[in-house]
């Protein structure tokens, strides 16, 4: 009447170094490009003048906050991609057990 | 360092999924549910016909850079009233998480409501479950095709009123609706009208529980609201385990013949075993093993395999699940709710309804697969009031007033005043020295209003003769070009003025005071 199952088999999580690794280069190389490009057309100063004209903001700091902002965009992404791609057996825990 | 990574990646489980044709079902949840749908597609479908004041009640006007939400009207500078507004609906979905499980996902969600809408009209034209099924493996005969076009016409149609209603939250509904016949719609809202209609189309229509299972979020972190005393769907092993058939009749209920309830340990056994060992019914309806148990997947399961086997030679060991896998049939997520928690259930409730309409039948008590918590399955007492319940719902009480209070005291005027930009200051013919300023005002109520501009401060600055008195048409905005005047010699460098604009109207005083720099000569 029953009939056994397959063992389940479950990939084991990889370590920490390749989880970040995995989520931090492919977005800073994705920002850096895009940083390329966006500077390539718009000046730092130019748009400094059009959004925050009453701070002080140079060329130098221009694109740094715009890299990090790139990188904040494109490390989120990435980050959201591994949440989903996690296997369903990390989310399918059982509830912790109750602190007394 | 160095740590292998197993290269073996299971295939077994990876499998492409087969379409899930779930089961209608009726019961109680089941009818909350149609009740959640009407009300909220109801809002949906019904909001942009609604007028409020002469404007359509709710309209997100985005080239006049203004919302209308019923009596409210929200002004760019009212932005961030919107992002506490999302914060809002974040600290609820988190309080009612927390409190009472998934009930978003099963009765509230976008998602799993135009799903219910997509479904029901499947089984409209193509029948139950298992004339779907049967309608899947047929051929493609006539009576196929006239079915299953059919049924697309009517979710094209749907799809297209959806996408269509989606548009009049931007743009005037009824002005939008008069341009269909002879089809005068724009580039952009012929665009938006399509591209809601393939996306209802495609989430409600083709991916549906995927998008829950595979795209959700919310599916991944909601666990993190969860503890042992939140409502979530459960299956009581205690009571229902060892599973097995029986013919209807012959068996009563655990309760009613004495047999004592599992005990933990035993009852998480039998589970695996049931999991490890599945009956024939459990592979027909291929529900995948869930890897809830995968914790315990190396565990010992020979009090399971024990008491199972007592129970085909004694059926008064059995319990009161009599595998007859309706659970899992009616599964929009197509899960098996036996095997415990799992991030795919959306707590829709139709495995309740179907196990209780299956236990009347049977004569048993209700309540095998029920809305509980972990600490009630378990025999402890559920606490409802605990310090994440009492720290969002405080949070979001506040928040909530804070917004209210915020949205009631908004100014109904906004003064902007820029300086001259061409020169500090010109001296006139008669050696006075004048600034010329650009005076914004914008009247947010939906009614004209008069206002008086004067200037104050220390400097002996005037504005012309006498006070400035405008009229303002309701929701516009006026440019002002003003200048003040100061007798010769009397000002140096920059001085402080105030503009101060007051309401000339009865009712509710309005006074904005803007302040603003005038300069003379230096020397």
């Amino acid at each position: 009447m029953s009939q056994a199952t397959p063992p389940f088999e479950d990939h084991p999580p990889r370590p920490m170094v390749q989880r970040l690794g995995a989520i931090a280069w492919p977005s800073f190389f994705a920002a850096g490009v895009a940083t390329m490009v966006f500077f390539a057309f718009v000046d730092p100063l130019a748009l400094a003048e059009i959004t925050f004209p009453n701070l002080a903001i140079s060329r130098e700091l221009g694109y740094t906050v715009g890299f990090f902002m790139f990188w904040l965009a494109t490390a989120s992404s990435s980050l959201f991609t591994w949440i989903l791609l996690r296997p369903r057996s990390r989310f399918n825990r059982p509830l912790p057990k109750e602190r007394n | 360092m160095k740590k292998d990574i197993p290269v073996n990646v299971d295939t077994s489980l990876y499998v492409s999924e087969s379409k899930i044709q779930s089961r209608e079902i009726d019961g109680r949840y089941q009818r909350l549910r149609k009740i959640a749908t009407i009300v909220l597609l109801g809002m949906y479908y019904l909001f942009p016909w609604l007028s409020w004041e002469g404007h359509q009640a709710v309209l997100f006007d985005l080239p006049a850079r203004r919302f209308y939400v019923f009596g409210l009207t929200f002004w760019p500078q009212d932005f961030v009233f919107l992002a506490i507004l999302l914060i809002l609906a974040g600290l609820s979905l988190f309080f009612f998480t927390a409190l009472a499980g998934r009930l978003w996902c099963g009765f509230a969600c976008p998602q799993t409501v135009w799903t219910e809408v997509f479904i029901g009209m499947e089984q409209l034209f193509e029948g139950d479950r298992s004339a779907r099924i049967r309608l899947d493996k047929s051929p493609w005969t006539r009576e196929k095709i006239l079915k299953r076009g059919s049924r697309h016409a009517a979710w094209l149609v749907f799809a297209l009123w959806t996408g269509f209603t989606f548009v009049g939250f931007f743009t005037p509904i009824r002005d939008l609706g008069a341009r269909v016949w002879p089809f005068e719609w724009g580039g952009w809202e012929t665009f938006w009208v399509l591209f809601y209609s393939l996306a209802t189309w495609g989430n409600a229509g083709v991916l549906r529980e995927q998008v829950c299972k595979y795209m959700c979020p919310y599916a991944r972190f909601q666990s993190a609201m969860f503890d042992r005393n939140t409502l979530i769907i459960s299956y009581d092993a205690a009571r229902g385990e060892a599973r097995g058939p029986r013919k209807r009749g012959t068996l009563a209920s655990v309760a009613e013949r004495g047999r004592p309830l599992l005990d933990i340990e035993t009852a998480e056994s039998a589970l695996l075993h049931a999991a490890r060992h599945r009956s024939a019914a459990s592979i027909a309806v291929d529900a995948r093993v869930s890897t809830g148990l995968v914790d315990s997947w190396g565990r010992d399961e020979s009090a399971g395999a024990a008491l199972f086997a007592r129970a085909a030679s004694d059926r008064q060991e059995l319990g009161d699940c009599i595998d007859c896998t309706l659970c899992v049939q009616v599964c929009p997520t197509g899960i098996d709710i036996r095997n415990g928690l799992q991030y795919e259930c959306i707590a829709c409730g139709a495995c309740v309804d179907a196990c209780n309409s299956v236990m009347d039948k049977v004569g048993y008590p209700r309540g095998l697969v029920r809305f509980t918590t972990q600490n009630a399955l378990e025999g402890k007492a559920t606490r409802i009031l605990r310090p994440r319940i009492l720290v969002y719902g405080f949070l979001l009480l506040a928040i909530l007033v804070g917004w209210g209070v915020g949205v009631m005291l908004r100014s109904p005027l906004i003064v902007e005043v820029l300086h001259d930009r061409n020169a500090l200051y010109r001296v006139a013919a008669d050696g006075e020295i004048e600034n010329g300023y650009g005076i914004k005002l914008v009247n947010k109520t939906a009614h004209a209003a008069r206002y008086r501009v004067q200037v104050q401060g220390e400097a002996p600055v005037t504005l012309g003769d006498a006070a400035l008195t405008v009229e303002l048409p309701p929701e516009k905005v006026l440019s002002l070009p003003v200048t003040l005047r100061a007798a010769p010699g009397t000002v140096r460098g920059r001085v402080k003025v105030e503009f101060v604009v007051e309401s000339l109207d009865e009712g509710k005083p309005v006074r904005v005071v803007e302040d603003a720099a005038f300069f003379g000569p230096v020397q």
